[in-house]
């Protein structure tokens, strides 16, 4: 019974070609406003309308909407196209692009600074320093990476590309074939009896398959962090491309995911489109509330479950720290392992900083590690495998 | 198999609803529409939505108004073709050797016995398609299988064919109806979608989910039934991490009716709004406002 067959007869033989014709317009329309409709998804509606009543738009509508949408998101623009193409409702004067963001040439953006604290200004401050306040501005403006110089960039990406990294892995429920494996392939070994029947039994084992383990790392880029969200984020960059299901998000006073735009092949077009997507970069910190925005949109969803997590921020937090407590509860609850990353820890990883932060989150940390230089990120790397 | 003429398909879809609705299942014009396309196109169906919104109930209530049989394969993390599809029954095989004489032994027929369907252990996906359309395959929480599982359905669900290497292939006569259902813990494959009619079945209104109790519960006091809905419907706008879901509303009317409450206020819903939220971060919310939630509207 094979439906295309069966599709394309129901197409020719019931509705009038004009209507057919306008169904696989809306298709089109739909696919100009940037859905996936493939040819086969056309023939199915077409066919599915004509085993309703053609005349009644509501039965078109929901033909419609199952069989050329397949997923959630794309609902509301499928409805938004429907009410365009079939009841001529004008489309909105300036309909939202999804991925034209301009990337800011220069410092020149949107600088919008609602209020200004003193002594906080961002560039000045050495972050080395304990005991710092966090700035409280939310400062948003298109970030550029131009200011790290030509040759500290190379150098950096020179050793990020040799990064070696190694997810940590987990154990799945499938078993695979292993000669030195624990336990007995009972249903193999019988099988091999029962074909070879005079031959002595093969013993064939098996153990436990393993799978690289997802890895989400969060980096605070907010402005006490200036001085190492850039190699964070090469290094996020390196780590997407070494290892698969790699996310990574951002986080100042609000939580990004940036995960799309490190799937460039250049590094250097992966961190602008990546610093474009980032409102609040230099901003103020709000931890608990971004960790809780991540566990509410990402983490309950499954993104985080059996996950490792890194988190890349010196703990410097703005908002409430009982708030930033029961974020990390229940991100420990979640995921498989914390890992916090605090540059000021430097090499001292045994005295953690005494940030307010640090202290809230402090019981929840299965590591800390320290990644304030390069040589420290390196080990991070080479180590995940075993602190995962 | 009995292949069953297509006209057993309900005329419209008014009527499928009609028939959902005598089965106890409040099916809305969308869930309806493309069930109903499901069936006369004979492609599976993708149910996806929130937790305990009727996904699996949809299913269930297909069969029931087909008296058709329902066939679920519960999906689970490494589950694979030998618990999916089919197994030899390799203990029993043994036996029967050992049972056969020598001279039994070099007659072909007693060993190409050995592979006849008596030894075979037939899986959900071999048995639905075995049965064809007499039966309704409700594949239950795929996104909780890995994606070496998807792959697989997705030739599945291509051909309705299995070839198992001793037998031949077996091929479905006619295709049996198949529902799929996810929570969404993952994204499924792409490819595995376009095969599949898409549907999200999302919350009731107020008044859908009143006649929801109504169909289900129908020994409810109706101004039980329409306080516990409202008091639903707040908590669902009330940014919890689980809102409660259909099923919930129906655990929550049927523990007010075993405590005898009539009445939903503040003491009756603080003894048994364990019912409705499962979280503890939630509870500790809720509690706080248990007046706000229950109150008239």
């Amino acid at each position: 019974m094979p439906d295309v067959g069966r599709a394309s007869e129901a197409v020719a033989s019931t509705p009038p070609m004009e209507f057919v014709a306008r169904l696989v317009g809306f298709g089109h329309a739909l696919r100009d406003a940037g859905l996936p409709v493939g040819s086969d998804d056309v023939v199915t509606f077409c066919s599915a309308v004509s085993e309703l009543t053609p005349s009644d738009l509501e039965d078109v509508y929901w033909s419609g909407r199952t069989t050329l949408v397949h997923r959630r998101d794309h609902l509301p623009l499928y409805d938004e196209v429907f009410r365009q193409y079939f009841l001529g409702h004008r489309a909105p004067a300036d309909p939202e692009p999804y991925e034209s963001e301009p990337i800011a040439q220069g410092q020149s953006g949107t600088l919008n600074v609602p209020d200004s604290e003193p002594g906080t200004q961002t560039g000045d401050d050495r972050p080395m320093v304990l005991g710092r306040q966090a700035s409280g501005v939310e400062i948003q403006r298109d970030k550029r990476f131009a200011e790290c110089t030509p040759t500290e960039l190379a150098a950096l990406r020179r050793i990020m590309a040799q990064v070696r990294l190694e997810p940590p892995r987990r154990r799945t429920r499938r078993r695979r074939t292993d000669p030195s494996g624990a336990r007995l392939d009972i249903r193999r070994i019988a099988r091999d009896a029962m074909r070879l029947s005079h031959a002595a039994p093969v013993l064939h084992r098996v153990t436990r398959a393993e799978r690289a383990r997802p890895l989400v790392l969060i980096l605070d880029i907010s402005g006490s962090m200036a001085d190492y969200s850039r190699n964070l984020l090469q290094f996020a960059y390196s780590m997407r491309r070494a290892a698969q299901k790699v996310e990574v998000f951002c986080f100042g006073t609000r939580l990004t995911r940036i995960t799309p735009a490190l799937d460039r092949r250049n590094p250097d077009d992966a961190m602008k489109l990546a610093a474009a997507r980032v409102l609040d970069w230099d901003g103020g910190t709000r931890i608990g509330a971004s960790l809780d925005s991540f566990i509410r949109r990402w983490g309950r969803k499954g993104l985080s479950r059996g996950a490792t997590v890194v988190i890349c921020s010196d703990g410097l937090d703005r908002g409430e720290p009982a708030a930033l407590a029961s974020a990390m509860e229940r991100l420990s609850r979640l995921c498989h392992r914390i890992i916090w990353m605090n540059p000021l820890v430097g090499d001292h990883s045994d005295t953690p900083p005494s940030t307010l932060g640090m202290m809230a989150a402090g019981p929840f940390i299965d590591t800390l590690e320290s990644g304030h230089d390069l040589a420290s990120l390196e080990q991070f790397a080479a180590k995940l495998a075993h602190v995962g | 198999m009995s292949d069953q003429p297509r006209n057993e398909t309900p005329a419209s879809v008014a009527d499928l609803q009609a028939q959902l609705r005598s089965a106890g299942y409040l099916a809305s014009r969308g869930l309806a529409t493309a069930t109903l396309i499901g069936m006369r196109l004979g492609r599976p169906i993708l149910l996806e939505g929130e937790v305990g919104v009727g996904k699996t109930e949809m299913a269930k209530c297909l069969a029931q108004i087909g008296g058709r049989e329902l066939i679920r394969l519960q999906c689970y993390e490494g589950i694979d073709t030998y618990q999916a599809l089919y197994e030899w029954d390799y203990a029993r095989q043994m036996l029967h050797v050992r049972a056969l004489s020598e001279s039994e032994l070099t007659d072909a027929e007693a060993v190409s016995g050995l592979y006849g369907p008596e030894f075979l252990i037939e899986r959900p996906l071999l048995s639905a398609i075995k049965a064809g359309i007499s039966a309704v395959l409700l594949i239950d929480e795929v996104d909780r299988a890995d994606d070496e599982f998807e792959a697989f359905l997705l030739e599945l669900l291509s051909d309705f064919q299995i070839t198992i290497p001793e037998i031949g292939t077996v091929t479905a006569a006619s295709r049996p109806m198949v529902v799929l259902t996810s929570n969404r813990t993952r994204e499924l494959h792409d490819a595995l979608k376009r095969r599949c009619l898409y549907h999200w079945i999302g919350y009731p209104s107020f008044e859908e989910e009143i006649e929801i109790v109504r169909l289900r519960a129908p020994d409810a006091v109706a101004t039980l039934a329409h306080k516990v809905v409202a008091a639903v419907q707040r908590l669902r706008d009330m940014d919890l991490a689980k809102p409660p879901g259909i099923a919930e509303t129906l655990d929550w009317v049927d523990a007010l009716g075993v405590l005898g409450t009539d009445d939903l206020d503040a003491a009756a819903a603080a003894d048994t709004i364990g019912a409705v939220i499962k979280d503890r971060d939630d509870l500790e919310l809720v509690e706080a406002e248990l007046d706000r939630v229950v109150a008239d509207a």
